[in-house]
C-alpha cells in the first residue's frame, strides 16, 4: 500500500517546512484553523481517531493556557473587559492570545505527523546529503544507544544484588561508569575494524532504498505550486492581521484556498490510497 | 575555495534572516527567526568538521560520547531531572577539544530527539548544548587542572542551558519577547533548573577523575 510516508524525504521534507512556515509567518487565524485542520486530520489518519483525540487533549490545554495568560503580561488594546490589580484585561490581548495558542497547537500537531512520517533513516538520508561524516557519525550512534542501554541494564542489576546497601543514585553512577569503560574500549575495536575493512578508502559507494520517482516529481511540483500561490499573501501582506490597539483583517485572497489544498494533500493521499488498496482486495 | 563560499553564505544568511523577518513579518515571528539563527550558527561547525579529515577513531569516540548523553538519558529516566548530557558534553570538549565538545553537544540533542519526539526546539537544544562543549573546550586546561573552575562551569552551563531555553519558552507563548513573560518562565522552571545544576556538577565531578583514569589506560593499552 502506497502510503504518504513512502515519499522521498526531500519531497516530505519541503513539504513539512512549507506548511509550518507558512502557519507560523502568516499568523492569521484563518491560515491558522485551515492548516489546524489539514494536520488533525492527517494524524487521524496516520494514528488514528483515539490516539488523536488523546493528543488534542493535552493540545487544549496549552491552547488554554496561551490563551489565558496573554492578556495577564499583555495590556495593549483598546477594548477593556474589566480590571485586575489596576491591570487592564483588553479583548484584543484575548484575541491575540487565543490566536497565539491555535499557532502553538498546529505547529505541534504538525510535528507530531512528522515525527510518526519521518524516521530516522529519513532523517539520516537527509543529514547524510549535507554531511555525510556527520551522517556516519549518527548512524553508529543510533546503533550504540540500545546497546549501551542493555549494558546498563545488566551491570545495574548486578550492583544491586551484589549490594544492597548501596543508595539508589551512587549505583547508578558506578553502572554508568562502568559502561563508560566498556564502550569506550569496545570504541576504538571498532574503529579498528571499520579500518581494516577499507573505511576511508576512495570509491566508496553509500546504499540508501530512497528513489526520486515520477509520483514524488507530480507531487513535489503541486506543494511547490501552492506554496508559490500561498506567497505573495506572505510577502505583500495580504493575509496580515492586526491585532492593536483595534483587530483588523485584510479580506482573504485566493492564496488562503491554495494554502487549504496545501494542509489537505496529505490526508487526500492517505484516504484515496487506503480506497484504492480496500478496493482492490474486495475484487481478488 | 568553494567551502569559503559556502561559510560565507551561511554567515551572511544569519543577519539577513534576522533583517527580512523582523521587517516582514514583525514581532510574531520573533521565536520562528530565532530557531532559524540557531540551525544557521550549527552549519559553520558541521562543515568544518566535513572539511577536514578526521581518524577513524576520533569518528567512532565521537559517536560514543555523543551515544552516551543519549543513553544516559534513559539510564537515570527513574530519577526525574538528572540526566548527564551536559556533563558529558563538557567532558568530551575537555579531553577532546572544542570542535568535538560542539558536535557531541549537537548530535546529543539531535539523536535524543529522534526518541523523545523532534520539535521546533530541535536546532535550539542542538545549539545550545553544541555551544556549551564549544566553550568547555576553549577553557579545557583550567577545566582540567582546577576543581573549582570546573564546578562553576557547571553551575555556568546549566543555568546558560536553561535561560536559553526559557528566553523561547518565553517567546513562544508569547509570540515575541517581553521580560515580564520571561522572568514568569525562569520563576517557573527554578525548581527544574537548581536541579539541573546540582546534578551537572555531580555527575562532572564524579565521572572527571574517572574519565581521566579511562584515557589514561586507553593512551597505555592502545597507544592512542
Amino acid at each position: 500500500m502506497n502510503t504518504f510516508r513512502n515519499f522521498h524525504p526531500l519531497t516530505l521534507a519541503l513539504y513539512f517546512l512549507s506548511v509550518i512556515g507558512i502557519s507560523i509567518f502568516t499568523f492569521n487565524p484563518l491560515y491558522l484553523s485551515v492548516g489546524f485542520f489539514g494536520s488533525v486530520l492527517f494524524l487521524i489518519t496516520l494514528a488514528g481517531l483515539r490516539t488523536t483525540l488523546k493528543q488534542l487533549r493535552l493540545y487544549i490545554i496549552i491552547f488554554i493556557i496561551v490563551t489565558a495568560t496573554n492578556p495577564i503580561f499583555s495590556h495593549n488594546g483598546a477594548t477593556v473587559l474589566f480590571f485586575i490589580n489596576d491591570n487592564r484585561i483588553t479583548l484584543e490581548a484575548l484575541v491575540y492570545g487565543a490566536v497565539l495558542g491555535l499557532m502553538i497547537v498546529e505547529v505541534l500537531v504538525w510535528f507530531k505527523c512528522f515525527n510518526l512520517v519521518f524516521d530516522s533513516e529519513r532523517l539520516l538520508y537527509l543529514f547524510g546529503k549535507a554531511f555525510p561524516k556527520l551522517a556516519l557519525v549518527v548512524s553508529i550512534a543510533l546503533g550504540f544507544v540500545p546497546q549501551f542501554i542493555r549494558t546498563f541494564k545488566s551491570i545495574n542489576s548486578a550492583q544491586k544484588s551484589m549490594n544492597t546497601k548501596q543508595g539508589r543514585v551512587r549505583r547508578y553512577l558506578a553502572s554508568f561508569s562502568a559502561v563508560i569503560t566498556r564502550s569506550m574500549e569496545s570504541a576504538i575495536v571498532t574503529s579498528d575494524s571499520m579500518k581494516s575493512r577499507g573505511y576511508g578508502l576512495r570509491g566508496r559507494t553509500h546504499f540508501s532504498r530512497f528513489r526520486f520517482t515520477s509520483y514524488d516529481a507530480v507531487y513535489l511540483f503541486l506543494f511547490l505550486l501552492m506554496f508559490v500561490c500561498t506567497l505573495p499573501a506572505l510577502l505583500f501582506g495580504h493575509a496580515k492581521v492586526q491585532f492593536y490597539p483595534y483587530i483588523s483583517f485584510a479580506n482573504p485572497t485566493v492564496s488562503l484556498l491554495s494554502f487549504a489544498v496545501l494542509a489537505m494533500i496529505p490526508s487526500f493521499f492517505e484516504v484515496k490510497e487506503g480506497l484504492k488498496w480496500k478496493y482492490s482486495i474486495s475484487k481478488i | 575555495m568553494k567551502s569559503f563560499f559556502k561559510y560565507l553564505i551561511t554567515i551572511l544568511l544569519i543577519p539577513l534572516t534576522i533583517f527580512f523577518g523582523v521587517f516582514l513579518f514583525g514581532a510574531h515571528s520573533y521565536p520562528a527567526i530565532m530557531i532559524i539563527v540557531a540551525m544557521l550558527a550549527c552549519v559553520p561547525f558541521f562543515l568544518s568538521f566535513e572539511g577536514h579529515s578526521t581518524p577513524t577513531r576520533k569518528i567512532v569516540l565521537l559517536a560514543v560520547m555523543t551515544a552516551l548523553s543519549v543513553a544516559g538519558r534513559f539510564m537515570f529516566a527513574p530519577i526525574p531531572f538528572f540526566k548527564p548530557v551536559t556533563a558529558i558534553v563538557i567532558i568530551s570538549a575537555m579531553y577532546f577539544g572544542s570542535e568535538f565538545g560542539f558536535l557531541t553537544g549537537a548530535l546529543s540533542a539531535l539523536i535524543s530527539n529522534l526518541y523523545f519526539g523532534q520539535g521546533p526546539w530541535t536546532p535550539l537544544q542542538m545549539f545550545s548544548w553544541g555551544i556549551i562543549g564549544f566553550i568547555a573546550g576553549l577553557l579545557s586546561q583550567p577545566l582540567i587542572r582546577r576543581k573549582i573552575v570546573l564546578v562553576l562551569y557547571a553551575v555556568f552551563a546549566g543555568l546558560a542551558y536553561s535561560m536559553l531555553m526559557d528566553v523561547w519558552t518565553a517567546m513562544w507563548a508569547e509570540g515575541t519577547f517581553s521580560l515580564s513573560r520571561f522572568i514568569a518562565a525562569v520563576g517557573t522552571a527554578l525548581p527544574i533548573t537548581a536541579i539541573y545544576v546540582i546534578s551537572n556538577v555531580i555527575f562532572l565531578l564524579v565521572l572527571t577523575p574517572f574519565f581521566e583514569r579511562k584515557i589514561e589506560r586507553l593512551k597505555t593499552k592502545y597507544g592512542i
